[in-house]
């Protein structure tokens, strides 16, 4: 935010403590702060601002975000015709409390941890399991982050936290440049040989700073159950020589500019468990344990902004700084004070994901549309004034074909039925509950979700760029999976569209089902205008009509 | 000055300000590129063959023999059609072709390790998301009116790459496993060619409501994916051809054999690169028997495909490499076998834009240490390039971003420039 807006928000800031009659509730709501800090009612942002997105657009987009799937068509009705004026805020708080939202946080942060890496030491079942179950719990990142970096590996009830560590392996060239990629939004890997060139606050001792936690331990593999976990030793330290000036430096573990963090001076190379052929090693000062508390200390800010940069982007579909992890003086926040808003309220709130969320999903920020009006200009820079086109992730986009398809409905029956029969007693009480449908759903169908990972995923840094590829598109145009999913069967969507009797009301149980909103007038003539040359309402000619809908713009974007 | 040597990071050339010009299209990058470069070379038709002997080929069982020496190992070297220029025993069909090609023979990586070596001796550059050879050609050689993808690797293992890095997907490698065409081709069961054009249409249709009033970059990236599927079924036939019997006999049955002959007859068809993977190369023991073999295959092969192209009129237009991700250790193992080498190898290159018959620098008499004109991937990425006539010293200029296309501290072995 510039200088001159200041006074302009100093006097909104007094509007809305001047709003509430209570003495008491003058703090402003943290999604309004957002929308102030955004621009929201500045004349020069408003003009290249969008309108706020209909309820339609906006029921589909916050499902995808959260849930990490489409509506049903009859979520799309009953949104539509629910009349309270706290609608989108009930959806809201709906949605973070189901387990398909702990479900998309894991893709999420399954994603930005492990980058699609094959599995090394760690299934990768159950370190997703304890991710998920996690999020469940709406655990703090604070906490998630300290468990992941703190455990050895040795305790089977922990293990699974362990594979942040043991699947890359303790190398320093993936294990450190990591640490400072997704934990601290800078990528430090040009500083290991020297000072970054071009960045100048990226400086080799920020590098092996980092490294300087885990420089002294090692994989150990024990002989008998032959599973891999972290030994230490009590010894070894880290210098650096550049490349370039041929200065020499040394360094004890730091978090960046934060001090050093010296080993104690009692410490001398003592062990609880001494090395020797087939031992792990453990030493009685850890320089590995000291991580996960440097890390996730008051005053390592850059903690703080990278995980607030990171739900920003997943919510609005571009980070304030971009990449995410490419932090440094010459590629500033765009939007610094209210990062460092956001940044406050997870430590004020304890680190509480949930939280920022809700408020960053009830901003009208995020409820733009992502079209702009005939009157509007586009803006030079983004400037979170338009919704941005977020690609769907290939778990997206598997689950809400799925869903569109009516293969998702139609498996949870069958699902059920199973259940009901499988346990007389208790079944048909079981078949209610939100987890088990969700888990239930998950086992049944996630092999398709792998086919979409495998087809439409990639291994290694992701981006937030687009990228289509012919086979990607061959895969959705001829691919046998997609296909069987327009197959009438029970009453999935092509059997559903079959029984209807005009044209109109196939345009919208078309429309509903896929686009999650109504049709236009001219949208519903065209579909009924294809219908009327394709032999009416012969069942190829529906397939196809979902097929196209399927593989359009719209349906590929959360818009 | 710059500093900056070996690591050539994208971010080392993005400012601010170039982030944010590209954030608007941060997502559909590249779809028309530098209007400079795409001009100059516009029309010519350029082509890439490459031949990647997967693991490390021995550069003292192919291209830089030591026979007799300390490490030569048990094979002759022998003599080719260029006088006095001699290789290993185990090509006498490539020997034969040897005017048509050259050798680099003092090669420094400087890394030994396998992925390293590949992604350097791929980009020109030690580390960052930088583009192959193969996506740079598709982008600057591939003519609009391409009816096939412009990056088509053909391996009978292996993940895919991730090779256009910010070009986008379109320059991707399109990867086929072996002769097998690349998976969906078919048009779905029970829908004739009209009703697969009129759903394609009715896509079509559903897209022109969404585009007003958004930004294009992202739907147009989705557009040219189906685009080029389409040219792919298009082409069904040329994937799915058996290979005349005649050719076979000459290639060789093998899957190398059939590889080989499925990318003459994609060059022959305006293909921009094709990549053949021969694999099995990593000798870490029984070295010579495994030599043997695989270049068994490989030299009968290639030296086939390098006439043929020849024959056809195809090579002045068609720049060949023949390379590995590092050569092997002179130092023979217990187990007879060599280790993984980047010090000091070589490769084989000919075709477009280069001079043929020429050997580039030496090693010295034992083959430990490179002897004269030491040169890198970074030289051999701009020589590749400005072989096919791209300005290698030129900028990749992607939405506002200026991106040196080769390493600015590399460059290209001019000696061999035709």
């Amino acid at each position: 935010m510039s200088l001159r807006s200041i006074p302009y928000l100093v006097a909104c800031l007094a509007l809305f403590v001047a709003l509430p009659a209570t003495a008491f509730s003058v703090e402003i709501p943290l999604h309004q702060q957002i929308d102030l800090l955004i621009g929201v009612g500045k004349a020069k942002f408003e003009k290249t601002a969008s309108a706020p997105s209909d309820d339609a657009t906006f029921l589909r987009r916050v499902t995808l975000d959260l849930t990490g799937t489409i509506p049903t068509s009859n979520e799309v009705r009953a949104f539509l015709g629910e009349k309270s004026t706290d609608k989108r805020t009930q959806l809201i708080d709906r949605l973070l409390v189901s387990p398909e939202h702990a479900r998309r946080m894991q893709y999420v942060f399954d994603t930005m941890l492990m980058e699609r890496r094959p599995d090394k030491h760690v299934p990768a079942v159950e370190w997703r399991n304890y991710l998920r179950t996690s999020f469940l719990n709406n655990k703090p990142w604070d906490v998630l982050v300290r468990e992941i970096l703190s455990v050895d590996g040795t305790d089977k009830k922990t293990r699974p936290a362990v594979k942040f560590l043991l699947d890359r392996e303790l190398k320093s060239e993936l294990v450190t440049r990591d640490l400072g990629r997704l934990f601290l939004g800078r990528d430090l890997e040009c500083a290991q040989c020297h000072d970054h060139p071009n960045v100048n606050d990226y400086l080799q001792r920020h590098y092996h700073g980092l490294n300087a936690f885990l420089n002294r331990t090692y994989l150990y593999k024990d002989p008998k159950t032959k599973k891999t976990s972290i030994g230490e030793k009590a010894e070894g330290l880290v210098s650096f020589t550049s490349v370039f000036t041929k200065e020499e430096g040394k360094t004890a573990p730091r978090m960046l500019d934060l001090p050093e963090i010296v080993d104690p001076a009692d410490a001398k190379a003592d062990y609880k468990v001494k090395p020797a052929k087939n031992v792990r090693s453990v030493p009685v000062y850890s320089r590995r344990l000291q991580l996960a508390n440097a890390m996730t200390h008051p005053t390592n800010i850059a903690f703080r902004q990278n995980i607030a940069n990171r739900l920003w982007a997943m919510m609005m579909g571009r980070g304030f700084v971009e990449p995410l992890d490419m932090w440094h003086a010459d590629n500033p926040p765009s939007h610094p004070k209210l990062l460092d808003l956001l940044t406050n309220e997870l430590q004020k709130n304890g680190y509480n994901m949930r939280l920022i969320l809700r408020e960053l999903a009830l901003s009208k920020t995020y409820q733009r549309s992502s079209q702009i009006s005939a009157e509007s200009e586009i803006a030079k820079e983004i400037n979170f004034g338009v919704g941005q086109l977020k690609p769907l992730s290939p778990e997206q986009l598997a689950w809400s074909m799925m869903q569109a398809t009516g293969l998702t409905a139609k498996t949870l029956k069958s699902l059920k039925t199973k259940q009901i029969k499988a346990d007389p007693k208790n079944g048909a009480k079981k078949i209610e509950e939100p987890l088990w449908q969700e888990e239930a759903l998950h086992g049944a169908l996630n092999k398709n979700v792998t086919a979409f990972i495998t087809t439409f995923g990639f291994v290694g840094a992701q981006s937030s760029r687009f990228d289509a590829s012919a086979d990607q598109a061959l895969f959705l145009r001829n691919g046998p999976l997609v296909q069987s999913w327009l197959v009438p069967a029970g009453d999935n969507l092509t059997a559903r569209l079959k029984k209807l009797k005009t044209s109109s009301e196939i345009a919208e149980e078309l429309y509903l089902s896929v686009f999650s909103r109504l049709p236009e007038k001219t949208e519903a003539e065209n579909v009924v205008a294809y219908l009327n040359d394709n032999q009416k309402k012969s069942q190829q000619a529906l397939q196809q009509l979902v097929w196209a809908a399927l593989s359009s713009d719209e349906f590929r974007f959360n818009h | 000055m710059r500093r900056n040597q070996g690591c050539n990071h994208l971010d080392h050339h993005l400012a601010r300000r170039q982030f944010l010009a590209g954030a608007a299209g941060a997502m559909g990058l590249g779809l028309l590129g530098s209007p400079a470069t795409a001009e100059k070379i516009k029309g010519q038709h350029k082509r890439v063959l490459q031949i990647y002997l997967q693991g490390g080929v021995s550069q003292l069982e192919s291209w830089d023999p030591k026979p007799g020496t300390e490490h030569g190992g048990p094979f002759r070297a022998i003599p080719t059609s260029v006088p006095g220029m001699h290789i290993s025993e185990l090509l006498p069909y490539t020997a034969k072709q040897m005017h048509l090609l050259s050798i680099v023979r003092s090669i420094n990586l400087k890394t030994n390790d396998h992925r390293q070596g590949r992604l350097f001796m791929e980009k020109g550059r030690r580390a960052g998301e930088y583009p192959y050879v193969g996506s740079i050609a598709s982008k600057y050689l591939a003519p609009a009116n391409s009816e096939l993808p412009g990056y088509i690797h053909i391996s009978t293992r292996g993940l895919t790459d991730s090779t256009s890095a910010f070009l986008g997907a379109q320059h991707g490698q399109l990867k086929f496993e072996g002769v097998k065409p690349p998976k969906n081709l078919a048009v779905p069961k029970g829908l004739d060619e009209t009703a697969d054009a009129r759903r394609v249409q009715l896509r079509e249709q559903f897209n022109q409501q969404f585009r007003v009033g958004r930004p294009k970059s992202l739907t147009e990236s989705f557009d040219a994916s189906f685009q080029q599927a389409a040219k792919l079924m298009g082409r069904k036939e040329l994937f799915e051809k058996a290979p005349d019997p005649k050719d076979l006999e000459r290639y060789g049955k093998h899957d190398f054999g059939r590889n080989c002959l499925l990318a003459r007859a994609l060059l022959e068809n305006n293909a921009t690169c094709v990549k053949v993977t021969h694999h099995g190369y990593d000798s870490h023991a029984e070295n010579f028997n495994f030599h043997l073999e695989q270049l068994g295959e490989f030299d009968k092969t290639f030296a086939m495909l390098v006439d043929d192209l020849h024959q056809r009129g195809l090579l002045e237009s068609t720049l060949v490499m023949v390379y590995s991700e590092f050569g092997r250790t002179p130092k023979i193992n217990v187990r007879y076998g060599r280790d993984h080498w980047g010090t000091a190898w070589s490769i084989a290159l000919g075709g477009c834009g280069i001079q043929p018959g020429a050997i580039i620098g030496t090693t010295n008499e034992k083959g430990t240490a490179v002897a004269d004109r030491e040169v890198d991937a970074g030289h051999l990425f701009h020589t590749y390039l400005q072989a096919l006539g791209i300005d290698s010293t030129n900028d990749h200029d992607i939405a506002g971003r200026s991106i040196p296309i080769g390493d600015p501290t590399a460059q290209p072995i001019k000696e061999l420039l035709s």
